[in-house]
Formats: structure tokens, sequence, C-alpha cells
């Protein structure tokens, strides 16, 4: 009659805790005489070791820490982030000022119309890189994570 | 007291970490690329500002961790498109095989890994890839440690019964 309470009272996530040796002497104890009377417990147990063996083997990562070390100490990938948003920010700010040099100035061989249409798209584009620059920001200041993250 | 770390022990253990790190992150997102960059810019921002790590909170590995997971979820919740997720997990692992078996042995496994909710795989990968404690997969999780084991185990079952169905 004990034997078989024992049985039908399956240890279920005990079996993990067993596996990974998180449990107390006590809970070790029941594990062990039950999986000693349950064959579903026991077979159950040695499957979960059996995967756990197989997941511990596997190659879920096919980069070594040497992938990171190469990475993280390659200046050039460091400074060429830096000069790439500052090359590309000071290009910017240079072609916007041509940019209205030229429209408003009257040397200028464009007539108006065309001043327009040109100052339009321009205008568009750097009203949408603004717009875009924005909603970065704002996704940014609103992360959850940025605690965590920085 | 904890004594603080110094900046080239956490640098050695911060890059010891990228293997597992990155492992984690294909589970989270799916995509060898996007994982390779949330590792990076983990350790970028780890590396680049030391101090932002409190000892007194913990050890590194699960600070670390936790750090990466968070961001590949940053970067999954700005992708969206997971249409193909599955696939792209099942094709993550790497490169040619030394056994014919050990290479569909370990395709099955990925499949299956395939198949689990995104939680259930993060779990077995801190678990029974990285050999965490149920104390750093609660940190890491953010989940009572309490909790640790019946997730796992609800995990390992899964994982068993998706294992059985790709090798049947």
């Amino acid at each position: 009659m004990g034997k078989k309470l024992m049985v039908e009272e399956h240890v279920g996530e005990l079996l993990s805790g067993f596996i990974d040796g998180e449990l107390t002497q006590r809970e070790q104890q029941r594990v062990r005489l039950h999986c000693e009377a349950c064959e579903a417990c026991n077979m159950e147990l040695q499957e979960l070791r059996s995967l756990r063996q197989r997941v511990g083997d596997a190659r879920l990562s096919d980069v070594g820490q040497d992938l990171w070390r190469e990475t993280m100490n390659d200046t050039t990938v460091r400074t060429t982030r830096g000069t790439g948003w500052l090359l590309f920010i000071g290009g910017l700010l240079v072609a916007v000022g041509f940019g209205v040099y030229e429209l408003v100035s009257s040397d200028s061989s464009m007539s108006l119309v065309e001043k327009l249409v040109v100052g339009g798209v321009y205008g568009g584009l750097l009203l949408i890189f603004i717009s875009v620059l924005r909603q970065r920001l704002i996704e940014r200041k609103s992360d959850k994570y940025k605690d965590v993250e920085i | 007291m904890t004594e603080p770390i110094k900046t080239d022990e956490m640098r050695h253990e911060l890059l010891n970490l990228g293997g597992g790190a990155y492992a984690l992150a294909v589970q989270i997102l799916g995509n060898a690329e996007d994982a390779a960059d949330a590792v990076h810019d983990a350790l970028a921002a780890a590396l680049g500002r030391p101090g932002i790590y409190d000892a007194q909170k913990g050890p590194v590995k699960p600070w670390f961790l936790r750090m990466v997971r968070n961001r590949s979820i940053d970067l999954l919740r700005r992708r969206r498109s997971t249409s193909d997720r599955v696939e792209e997990l099942a094709d993550a692992a790497p490169g040619p095989a030394e056994a014919a078996e050990a290479a569909d042995d370990e395709r099955i496994l990925n499949l299956a890994l395939a198949a689990l909710e995104s939680d259930q795989r993060q779990i077995i990968v801190l678990r029974d890839y990285m050999d965490l404690t149920y104390a750093e997969i609660a940190a890491v999780l953010d989940i009572a440690k309490g909790t640790v084991m019946s997730r796992l185990h609800r995990a390992r079952i899964a994982l068993r019964n998706a294992y059985r169905e790709h090798d049947g």
C-alpha cells in the first residue's frame, strides 16, 4: 500500500531539481526512493538526463571567445564607427548649407520654379531624416530596458 | 562585503561568456546575425563602461547575460517579422559534423529546440548549455528562484516531446 501510494504521487519537477543537484537531501532521498519504485518516473529521469547531456554537448554556438576578443579589440571597428557618424553629420551640414546658399544666392542660374522643386525635394528628405531621428530618440528614451543596457 | 571586480578580470570573464551569450541570443532572436549584434552591443557597453556593473548586486555572469537577453528582446521587438524564425533557428546550428550520426542528432535537437517557446529555449540554454545555477537563472530571467525548477521542468518535457516527434 505504502509503495503504491508513493508511486501514485509522482515527483514531477523534482526530477529536474534532482538532475541539477538543486534539491535538499530530504528531497533527493524522496526522488531516489520514488524512482526505484516507479518505472515511469525512472524512465523520465533517464530521458531527461540524456537530453540534458545532448544539449550540453551540442554546438549551439559556432563562435568562440576568440571572435569576441578579436572584434572587441579591433580598433578599426571602434574608430570607424565614430568617424563614420562624424563624417556623415558633417557632410550633411555642409550639403544643407551649400544647398541653402545656392537657393537664395542671386548668382544662381536656376529659375524660381527650379529652386522651389529642388528645395522641396531636399527639404522633404531633411524632414524625413529628422522624423526618423526623432522617432529613434523617443524609442530610446522610452525603452524600459535602457537602465539595464547602459 | 563583495570585492569590487577589476576591469581586466571582468574583461576576461565577459569574453569567455561570449559563446554562451551568443547561443542564448540565437534562441531568442532565431537569427545568427542579429544574435551576434546583440552580444557585440552588450560587450561594447559593458567593456566601454565597466563602472555600470555593481558588484554588490551579484556576479558578472548573470548580469551580463541579462543584458544580452534584454538587448535581444529589444532587437526582436523592433524587428517583429518572425515568420521564418523557426526555420532560421533550426539552421542556426553550425557547420560540418564530424560524424553523420552526431550531425543528425544535433539537427534533431535544433529542430526540437526551435519548436519550443522562446522562454523555454532560453531556460534550457541557460541551464543545460551554460550550466548556470537556479539562482543565476532567476537573476538572468528576472523571475523568482522558486519558479526556476518548475519552468525548467516544463521546458525539458516540451523539449523531450518535440525531440521524440522529430526523431520518429
